[in-house]
């Protein structure tokens, strides 16, 4: 059951290296009420690969498609034309190996189960025996830095708690790859510094391959191997940034780093470029 | 149970989350208060807004409807049972004794003592609920009392009303009254209490006065449920009607019936049954017009919170 | 909030206002504003109420009450949650039939009482047809919507956890619909005892609402046991809604709206 391939923190894949991608994005385009007068284009053309145990952020302006981009990129949605593959294979529903988080958690965690009944949807349904169940709840848990709250129901603890068991879910079953649709984006700055270390930690000591939908730049530059910046709708990939800062990363000291600064200042061009 | 009676949460004055395929559940209450299980489910069912052809696409969906009135003709046909008489006879019956007959006068006389006994209801209902809400500490000393006429039905006093008013309009008016007061009233209070805190503040800063704030936040704040409150008052107001003609009347749709019934006139009765259920829900769309009117700056608020 | 809203002196002031109402009715008897005649007085009443509950007949008619009422409620309510729930899940069954059910809702249910006096008489059956019949179009459409309002955000999740079939019946979409279910049970459970008691007092089936018409028809002497069983009627409202609001309570503790209740009572 064990497919948790442990890559040593700073030392992500690097695209183009071992097997085929784990996502390949091809000429994706998707339009809304295709044949009525309420037509819309939300993505025009987006193509791009994501290798194996990268970090991949997506940024672009407000109402750049980016959450219809992660819809169609979980299966969610079907692209109008183009192609998603996730590990070769081309999407037709949520593949098993792959997990989502959410930006609005207050209504992705399920109220009415407990923080460990939450947790252990995933395992049911790929049909992990009771004992190893109990096991893996309380292993993610503590892996996203939660201890005794079990028993709880989500909605009693705060937000950021809420966002780590929504976290702690997506990883249960062991999936390949986490999509996250601006999950950061409910909870104050200093939980969200909090989070995005976690994720970072978390992706490190799982091996996990990661995209995260951001309009937060900063956001985007500190997690990220790469950023894919989006333009505003009918959505084309801009340009694909490599953030070369060295991992693992630091929220005093990347942030501060010259490097940081000039990526930061190329993306906010990038993507105020059109207004 | 060591909790009190909560007057703050009775039975049929918090109306069911509802929505409604043709009608825009505009009348949950649950959901104008912000504590919906859902706010989706009337993604579907906001009005559309499509062309006279969209419409028209709609239509599919009364087959069923379509199918039961003509299975109930076609089976009822040859029906030689004492209970359930043919459809066409009784729709034969009923042009002769509703449309060009004598029994009009029992429509009339019912509908004026429903519409008299509605508005007092309504407006009573209205006036209390705020008074509750603006004078809390009287509204929760007085809740326990309140509570309990509410929750006794009201068809039980009915025997009683009739001992002290006698048979006549008075007597039914008051039935209709003081059941249908009690929705109406409950959803007020309920929904000046739901007012958000900060748009009172606002009008305080914007040095409103009692009656701009009344009339330009709370009302409006209000209004969804309040309408909510209404809707249900008046299906309550139409059964609380023909149950007084039912019980203590010489006229009206209730009446009617029952001395259709009492002389095993069964066709007869078929049709006081139906001119009766036409009644209900005639009123019950009349007032989903009016709710749209009213409400139509919700409704579209709604929309577009759904879409975003 | 100050001292003077909170604890034993709110739980005084509701005291004194019962207090005062049952002072105010009997100083109306006493000063003869109410005539006797038709509405006697409140000691007199209390007393006759006491009486009755020692009578074993009294104790019948609230069984008989509570017994057509209970009957009613439950077939009524499996029917309509189970065919709710069948509709609710299928969208062409769900858009076929749902023009039928918003039409029957309209239609005042009494409008059929006539007829089930004329089919079954004065019984039991009449009663809890009546009762079945009258808790089941809004039960049925609320559970319709419940089933069908799945939160769009949970449906997602629903589906990249893959919960799929009975799974996910029973993990999202029922817990889903279970705040339209109980609305739709507290308001079934009010209507149905108003239809009940409407039920005897109009077919004559035996019951309170039966009592209270005879004990009206006995002539002025008997007016306090008429008081004295609408009384009654409203104790029995009071612990039926106490025990749904309850129970709806416990099933649904994690709801936002019971939430809110709970901070607010705390």
């Amino acid at each position: 059951m064990s497919h948790a391939v442990p890559t040593p923190a700073g030392t992500p894949a690097q695209p183009g290296t071992g097997e085929g991608p784990v996502l390949s994005v091809s000429a994706l385009r998707k339009a809304y009420n295709v044949g009525k007068p309420s037509e819309r284009l939300a993505i025009s053309d987006v193509s791009f690969d994501v290798a194996k145990g990268e970090f991949v952020c997506v940024v672009g302006p407000s109402g750049a498609g980016k959450t219809t981009l992660l819809r169609c990129l979980s299966g969610l949605l079907h692209p109008t034309t183009g192609e998603v593959r996730f590990e070769g294979t081309p999407l037709q529903a949520v593949p098993d190996r792959l997990s989502v988080v959410f930006q609005d958690y207050s209504r992705s965690l399920f109220p009415w189960l407990t923080v460990s009944k939450n947790v252990a949807v995933p395992l049911k349904v790929a049909g992990v025996a009771k004992e190893q169940r109990e096991a893996r709840i309380s292993e993610v848990l503590h892996a996203v830095g939660l201890g005794d709250v079990g028993k709880s129901y989500p909605w009693q603890l705060s937000g950021g708690m809420q966002q780590r068991v929504a976290i702690a879910r997506a990883l249960a079953h062991q999936p390949d790859m986490l999509l996250m649709d601006e999950p950061f984006a409910s909870v104050d700055a200093q939980t969200r510094f909090d989070l995005e270390d976690l994720i970072l930690q978390v992706r490190a000591q799982f091996g996990i391959t990661v995209v995260l939908v951001t309009h937060d730049i900063d956001e985007a530059v500190y997690l990220a191997d790469r950023v894919v910046v989006l333009s505003s709708p009918p959505s084309v990939v801009e340009e694909i940034v490599t953030v070369p800062l060295a991992r693992p990363r630091d929220q005093l000291v990347t942030r501060s780093s010259e490097t940081f600064g000039q990526l930061r200042r190329h993306l906010m061009e990038l993507v105020t470029a059109h207004h | 149970m060591t909790t009190p009676p909560r007057f703050e949460a009775p039975s049929l004055a918090r109306p069911e989350p509802t929505g409604s395929a043709d009608v825009p559940s505009t009348s949950d209450p649950v959901v104008a208060a912000g504590t919906t299980p859902s706010q989706q489910f009337t993604a579907r069912s906001p009005r559309r807004r499509g062309g006279p052809l969209q419409r028209l696409k709609g239509l599919w969906r009364l087959w069923f409807f379509a199918l039961v009135l003509v299975l109930w003709w076609v089976l009822s046909a040859d029906s030689t049972s004492t209970f359930f008489p043919p459809l066409q006879n009784i729709v034969q019956r009923l042009w002769e004794t509703w449309v060009v007959g004598e029994a009009r006068s029992d429509l009339y006389s019912s509908l004026r003592h429903f519409a008299i006994g509605y508005t007092i209801a309504g407006v009573l209902g209205v006036a209390i609920g705020a008074l509750l809400w603006k004078f809390q500490r009287v509204g929760h000393a007085v809740s326990p009392v309140l509570y309990f006429v509410y929750v006794i039905p009201t068809a039980a006093l009915l025997p009683a009303i009739v001992a002290i008013m006698g048979i006549g309009s008075p007597m039914k008016i008051t039935i209709v009254v003081l059941a249908a007061v009690w929705p109406t009233m409950l959803n007020t209070l309920d929904g000046m209490r739901g007012i958000d805190p900060i748009k009172l503040d606002t009008a305080k800063v914007l040095h409103m006065s009692p009656l701009t704030t009344v009339r330009s936040v709370v009302l409006p704040g209000a209004m969804p449920q309040i309408m909510a409150g209404l809707r249900h008052s008046l299906s309550i107001a139409v059964i609380m009607m023909v149950v007084s003609e039912l019980i203590a009347s010489t006229e009206g749709i209730g009446f009617f019936i029952l001395e259709a019934q009492q002389r095993f006139a069964i066709t007869t009765m078929w049709t006081g049954i139906i001119v009766l259920a036409l009644v209900g829900s005639a009123l019950t769309f009349l007032f989903i017009a009016v709710e749209r009117v009213v409400l139509g700056w919700y409704i579209g608020a709604r929309a577009v919170e759904q879409k975003g | 909030m100050n001292a003077v809203d909170t604890g034993w002196f709110r739980t005084l002031a509701r005291l004194g206002v019962i207090a005062a109402v049952l002072a105010g009715w009997q100083l109306l008897s006493v000063a003869g504003v109410l005539d006797s005649s038709s509405f006697p007085s409140m000691t007199a009443t209390m007393a006759e109420l006491g009486r009755q509950l020692t009578d074993s007949d009294l104790w019948l008619a609230v069984w008989e009450t509570v017994r057509g009422w209970g009957l009613g409620l439950l077939i009524g309510c499996s029917l309509a949650i189970t065919i709710g729930t069948l509709l609710g899940l299928n969208r062409f069954a769900y858009l076929s039939v749902i023009p039928v059910i918003e039409f029957l809702k309209t239609v005042p249910v009494i409008a059929i009482l006539p007829l089930a006096i004329v089919v079954w008489g004065a019984t039991l059956e009449m009663k809890v047809f009546l009762v079945a019949f009258g808790v089941f179009w809004p039960l049925a459409i609320q559970t319709i919507y419940g089933v069908r309002a799945v939160d769009p955000v949970v449906r997602d999740t629903a589906a990249v956890l893959r919960l799929r079939g009975f799974r996910k019946f029973t993990t999202v979409t029922l817990p889903s619909a279970a705040p339209f279910i109980a609305t739709g049970l507290r308001v079934a459970a009010a209507v149905g005892l108003i239809l009940t008691i409407i039920a005897e007092l109009v077919g004559g089936a035996r019951g309170l609402g039966l009592s209270i018409l005879t004990s009206v028809n006995a002539g002025p002497d008997r007016l306090p046991a008429t008081y004295a069983f609408i009384l009654l009627t409203g104790v029995t409202g009071v612990l039926v809604t106490t025990a749904f609001v309850a129970l709806e309570q416990r099933l649904l503790h994690w709801h936002e709206s019971q939430r809110n209740l709970a901070a607010k009572a705390a």
